[in-house]
């Protein structure tokens, strides 16, 4: 494979920035010293934005379907209180499930979540 | 970003369900386009969104975090779409495709153009394609979520753009 193929076949992944630093690097000098593998570039840029705004036209679901997925997993957010930062602080929240209504209060500590209460019954893997 | 979507699946594990409304908020909405990539039908890719999401909430102790969470998710989807597909054997019998809904906007000709040209790709270059240029994906993670060698993704974009320049010119 020449230098230029082994390039090219990089640059959709150089466009959406997800490559290697040592790739990115390598993708970057070629272009810079090379006309044939700047354009091709420039072809994918362009690419890059018309297929986003594309599929951005696309709309997204409707609010029912998540109402159905919440209805059949987590039930319906009451209430959600978040106190403190990162470092320390509490979280406590109720929610409506299956005729249910579950509490759950976290400490969060340097990051860690610790479950202080859970009325539901489901198992904390934590 | 990503150790902020980790630490939310890890969450919605202890069945945390203020933590899966908002991955449900960030992901819900991807899923679908994803899945309307691979089942040309929004209806189906509703239905795949939605079990999706379920399987997340119910399964998502077993994310090991070997890949990202985006990728496990987007592989769930995947698997769901593909399952889809072969019990509707759908593939040869989908109805012209209407992937953009209708806008009066004037802009809309030329993005019309370029849905059309994505739906003259293959299901397999079009998810390549949606899945580099809208979720940003690197080609090694778009090889793990399809389960093929990177150097096959980088063959599929290869011939996604071939296909694209023609269709667009």
């Amino acid at each position: 494979m020449s230098a230029c193929e082994s390039i090219r076949e990089l640059l959709p992944w150089y466009v959406n920035g997800s490559l290697s630093v040592r790739e990115a690097r390598d993708v970057a000098a070629h272009v810079a010293r090379c006309d044939q593998c700047r354009d091709e570039l420039v072809e994918w840029v362009r690419l890059n934005v018309e297929i986003r705004q594309a599929f951005d036209e696309m709309g997204g679901l409707d609010e029912g379907v998540k109402r159905d997925v919440m209805h059949q997993t987590a039930g319906r957010t009451l209430a959600n209180v978040n106190l403190g930062s990162f470092l320390l602080g509490l979280s406590f929240g109720a929610s409506y499930h299956n005729g249910r209504l579950p509490i759950r209060g976290d400490m969060n500590l340097l990051g860690r979540r610790i479950r202080l209460v859970s009325t539901s019954e489901e198992v904390s893997n934590e | 970003m990503v150790a902020e979507i980790d630490n939310l699946l890890t969450r919605v594990a202890t069945k945390d369900g203020a933590a899966f409304q908002q991955l449900y908020d960030r992901f819900a909405d991807r899923v679908f386009r994803y899945a309307l990539t691979i089942l040309h039908d929004r209806h189906l890719a509703e239905e795949i969104a939605q079990e999706t999401m379920i399987a997340v909430w119910n399964g998502a102790s077993r994310f090991a975090g070997r890949s990202k969470a985006s990728t496990w998710i987007f592989g769930i989807a995947r698997n769901q779409a593909l399952t889809l597909l072969r019990k509707e054997k759908r593939a040869e019998q989908s109805p012209p495709p209407n992937l953009v809904q209708a806008d009066p906007a004037k802009d809309i000709l030329a993005r019309e153009q370029v849905m059309a040209a994505m739906e003259s790709l293959s299901a397999d270059h079009r998810e390549v394609v949606y899945l580099t240029f809208y979720e940003g994906l690197s080609y090694g993670e778009i090889a793990r979520i399809l389960g093929i060698p990177p150097g096959t993704v980088k063959s599929r974009m290869f011939h996604a753009k071939r296909k694209l320049a023609e269709a667009l010119t």
